[in-house]
């Protein structure tokens, strides 16, 4: 020994000598049995972490075309209820033109009616009222003439001067203006 | 033996004594084995140094049985050291360096633990014996040279410590030839040796000085409330520098072999 406090323990050949017999066991020791179980256990832990990052990818991808998908379909939905809204309200409108027109059409035939029923009853208020003034108008001349008269040739006489008077009347009414 | 002498002072032959206390006992404890004339006895630093290897195998060992794929505390520490190596360690250059990591990452954990053993009072601090460090010196210097040989050929090897392109060839490769060989075989691992153990046995010595200082002076003087905490605080040091000099200590090998691995393409 070089130096008696043992900082410089040079040459120590016991410890040199069983370091090198320790090392080469220690050394042997972990290269057989101990690092290659880490290793694979850390390869495959890799492997595992590597498979869930695909799969969390695929996952993830899948998610983003159903979201898309989902996405169109709204659209569509919507679009498709847009188009039926907008059909029933043409429907609905023309519903009501023709409600509308009918209607209208209605109250044209009931009005016509009504006009027709009116000309009738004047037209055979007119009549009965010439009946009466032919029957009245005869009356009365056989009364003054103090005999009787031929009531249909009188009749018949009567009817042309009323005849002639409504013309006039009717004649004077267009020339007033009404 | 320390605490009978707390309260008196004394001489300094005795402080250097109790300084070197650790050292002195290397030897002790010994079982005598001679082969011839080479002393093999088993003393205290061999038996410290079997206590490392043993802690350092049943370290990873256990930790290699108890692998689950959900990894607990110690496991995490096992694989993250084999995950270390093969990080930080192996395949710096070539990722043919991986081929080595059992080796350099065996010699990281053999010395880290040797250095963290070393640390608990009492034990011998292996690390810091200049027999040990050059032994695992002449392990690395071994491997890598036998390496570069077995990869590029002998003569390729030697030629490769020449760098190319030599100005004034007859003088200049004769002496780069002596440098770079003085390098190879004799600066590296040297220098590998000198490092741990000079690291692990200052980083010891300075603690011991600081309590020292206690001895010399008296328990009852200032010195304890400066040199206690000092004490503490280079201690807490000394862990890190355990594991920094291990990591250095192992990273420079794995670069000389992966250099050497290279040594007929860099030139």
């Amino acid at each position: 020994m070089l130096d008696p406090t043992g900082i410089f323990d040079l040459p120590n050949t016991s410890l040199i000598f069983w370091e090198i017999i320790t090392f080469l066991i220690l050394l042997g020791l972990l290269y057989w049995f101990v690092y290659p179980p880490i290793r694979d256990q850390i390869q495959q832990r890799q492997r595992t972490i590597e498979q869930s990052i695909d799969e969390a990818e695929k996952t993830r991808k899948e998610a983003r075309e159903l979201l898309q998908e989902y996405r169109e379909q709204i659209k569509e939905a919507r679009e498709e209820g847009r188009q039926i809204r907008e059909e029933a309200r043409q429907e609905g409108e023309a519903q009501r033109e023709r409600a509308k027109k009918d209607a209208r059409e209605e109250a044209d035939r009931i009005v016509a009616r009504a006009r027709e029923e009116i000309q009738r009853e004047r037209e055979s208020a007119v009549r009965e009222v010439r009946q009466e003034v032919t029957g009245m108008v005869i009356q009365a001349s056989e009364q003054i003439l103090g005999r009787s008269i031929d009531r249909d040739e009188h009749g018949r006489l009567i009817s042309d001067a009323l005849d002639e008077l409504e013309a006039d009347v009717a004649a004077a009414g267009s020339r007033s203006g009404r | 033996m320390m605490g009978a002498l707390a309260f008196m002072q004394v001489s300094q032959e005795e402080l250097k004594k109790e300084i070197l206390h650790t050292w002195e006992t290397g030897r002790d404890w010994a079982i005598p084995i001679q082969i011839g004339p080479v002393d093999i006895s088993i003393n205290k630093a061999v038996w410290f140094m079997f206590f490392g290897a043993a802690v350092t195998f049943l370290l990873l060992f256990v930790g290699s049985r108890l692998l689950k794929s959900r990894p607990g505390a110690y496991q995490v520490i096992v694989e993250e050291l084999y995950g270390f190596g093969r990080n930080q360690l192996a395949g710096q250059m070539t990722q043919e360096g991986q081929k080595f990591l059992p080796f350099t990452l065996s010699l990281f954990v053999f010395i880290l633990v040797l250095n963290l053993i070393g640390l608990v009072p009492g034990a011998y601090p292996v690390t810091s014996n200049i027999s040990f460090t050059l032994g695992l010196a002449a392990f690395a210097v071994i491997t890598y040279n036998f390496v570069g040989i077995k990869r590029n050929g002998l003569g390729t090897y030697l030629k490769s410590l020449v760098p190319p392109g030599m100005p004034a060839k007859p003088i200049m490769v004769p002496f780069m030839f002596f440098v770079e060989g003085l390098q190879q075989f004799i600066t590296q691992p040297l220098t590998l040796a000198m490092r741990l153990y000079a690291n692990i046995l200052a980083g010891h010595l300075i603690i011991f000085v600081f309590l020292g200082l206690i001895l010399y002076f008296g328990a009852l003087s200032v010195v304890p409330l400066l040199s206690v905490p000092m004490a503490v605080v280079f201690y807490a040091f000394e862990i890190f520098v355990a594991f920094i000099q291990a990591y250095i200590f192992a990273i420079l090998t794995q670069v000389y072999i992966e250099l050497a691995m290279n040594a007929g393409e860099d030139h």
